[in-house]
């Protein structure tokens, strides 16, 4: 502090801290503060120091919307915003559930079964989204994800209603009701995905990216045609 | 190391320093005799800070001629004699370390947040246990493999979304704007006042983070060389998503270098990235790296 300092030429700089010794017991006065951080705005504050019961809401209902847009197809950009890969998740974990065991060379636990139904939907969702990407699309790559996953939604539900029908019996009419649901389904799953999809091309690639998903979902419906319980 | 156990010694030394002890009666200062912790303003800080530190105004120069006590604890070797006469002396103000009773109260609580550290850890020490022992619980592949995928969600979901948050304050996302443009946000919070004990929890999350996705990579390696090929997609959605987690909040640590999240956005993003790189430190304190406006 100046006082220190002014002592020797005291009398002329600092006439008014001339008597003011430099001996050690002179106190400094200052302030010092650590900074605080105010309070947050409240935006952050929800969102960093929720508790966790709020975020598992949050996260289950955005969920929960995304599957309503999928059964009932509207342009809307929910689906496309707040991409999540719980909805994929789950549908492929039940998809391959209830394919299990059903093929003719499958061994006792239907193990590489499970495991292959699940290479066929994560491995075909990630061609399907570098295609469009290469493509030039717009949309990136977990959002392509998040839609192609959601859309396997009726798929899910053909197939439950495959092995309800294949519960009371395994003839030409159930094969023909198995066959007139699982189309309609595939049908309601590719119009889905297209339409959130493809807005996303340049107009003369549609088709391109259309038909990779096309047949994506062919592959799918193929294998829940030819399930046969054991 | 760690800039949360970093600091706090810091920190607290400024504390320490800013502790007017000598206080003569006319001067308004902040000794924990003259004020309760009830007196004193508390601020509503979110519940993973620590408490709020204290404002102490400094110490007027008192009349000539009067003797002072020494206020500061800097240790010089001609104040050494004095200090201690004066603190020997000087009965009503003692120099006290003004950090001294939260210090101890908050390395009591080394963990302030055990239902968080347990979960962080919870879901991947099961998921491995589940897959080195999953011949011990069922002989059903598809059941191990359900009930492995699972942990591993749950795990990759709340180490993302909340331990995260609560533990060392660092949190990432991506978000998609109005244009179809994706971001990846790295956010930490910054708060000066970090408690102690959070040092305990900011290891244990650390480790947990690290030593995983390790794990994991053994896996893949002995599911390779052993071909038990069935088990492969498992072990890499479990590398996978355990590595995410590890680089999302390295990246949020090490503040977001250019390079980084160019290549990420790049490859996950669409064409046009905002090429600035935006550091915002808001009014509260949380400083966000990465290329998003803010929510």
């Amino acid at each position: 502090m100046a006082a220190v300092e002014g002592s020797g030429a005291g009398g002329t700089l600092f006439p008014g801290l001339a008597d003011v010794s430099i001996s050690q017991d002179i106190p400094v006065e200052g302030e010092i503060t650590v900074p605080v951080g105010s309070h947050s705005p409240d935006e952050d504050y929800s969102t960093l120091d929720e508790p966790v019961r709020d975020t598992i809401m949050r996260d289950l209902k955005a969920v929960g919307k995304k599957f309503v847009h999928v059964m009932y197809p509207r342009k809307s950009s929910a689906l496309l915003r707040d991409w999540d890969l719980w909805g994929p998740l789950v549908l492929c974990v039940s998809l391959a559930l209830m394919l299990q065991g059903g093929s003719a060379d499958s061994k006792d636990d239907g193990g590489p079964q499970f495991a292959e139904v699940f290479v066929i939907i994560w491995f075909g969702a990630v061609v399907i989204t570098l295609n469009s990407k290469l493509l030039g699309g717009t949309i990136s790559f977990f959002q392509s994800l998040c839609v192609l996953g959601y859309c396997v939604l009726p798929l899910t539900v053909a197939m439950l209603v495959c092995r309800l029908v294949l519960l009371a019996g395994a003839g030409t009419i159930s094969f023909i009701i198995r066959l007139i649901v699982v189309v309609a389904m595939f049908g309601w799953s590719t119009l889905a995905s297209t339409a959130f999809l493809a807005d996303s091309q340049p107009p003369n690639r549609k088709a391109l990216v259309v038909y990779p998903i096309f047949l994506f979902y062919f592959v799918i419906s193929w294998m829940i045609l030819t399930f046969t319980p054991q | 190391m760690l800039p949360v156990g970093l600091e706090l010694p810091r920190v607290l030394g400024l504390l320490r320093a800013g502790a007017a002890p000598g206080c003569s009666g006319s001067s308004r200062c902040c000794t924990a005799r003259g004020q309760s912790p009830s007196d004193r303003p508390r601020q509503t800080l979110p519940p993973g800070a620590g408490p709020a530190p204290r404002r102490c105004p400094g110490r007027r120069i008192p009349a000539r001629g009067s003797p002072a006590p020494f206020p500061w604890r800097i240790s010089r070797p001609w104040s050494r004699g004095r200090m201690k006469q004066a603190l020997v002396d000087d009965t009503e103000d003692v120099s006290l370390d003004f950090g001294s009773e939260e210090e101890l109260a908050l390395r009591k609580a080394r963990i302030r947040h055990p239902l968080a550290t347990f979960f962080h850890l919870f879901f991947r020490v099961s998921a491995i246990v589940t897959y080195l022992f999953c011949d011990w619980f069922s002989n059903s592949f598809v059941a191990c493999f359900v009930t492995i995928l699972l942990l591993l969600s749950f795990d990759f979901w709340s180490v993302k979304n909340v331990t995260g948050r609560l533990l060392v304050g660092l949190r990432w996302w991506n978000q998609i704007d109005e244009d179809g443009k994706s971001h990846w946000v790295f956010e930490a919070k910054r708060v000066p006042t970090i408690a102690a004990s959070t040092e305990a929890e900011a290891r244990i999350f650390w480790l947990g983070l690290i030593i995983c996705p390790v794990i994991w990579t053994l896996f893949l390696f002995s599911t390779l060389f052993s071909l038990k090929l069935k088990w492969l997609a498992l072990v890499i959605a479990g590398i996978s998503l355990q590595t995410a987690n590890l680089y999302g909040y390295i990246h949020c640590k090490l503040g977001g270098q250019k390079t980084i999240s160019r290549v990420t956005s790049r490859l996950f993003g669409t064409a046009d990235v905002p090429q600035r790189q935006s550091r915002r430190i808001s009014e509260d304190g949380t400083e966000e790296h990465g290329k998003a406006v803010p929510r």
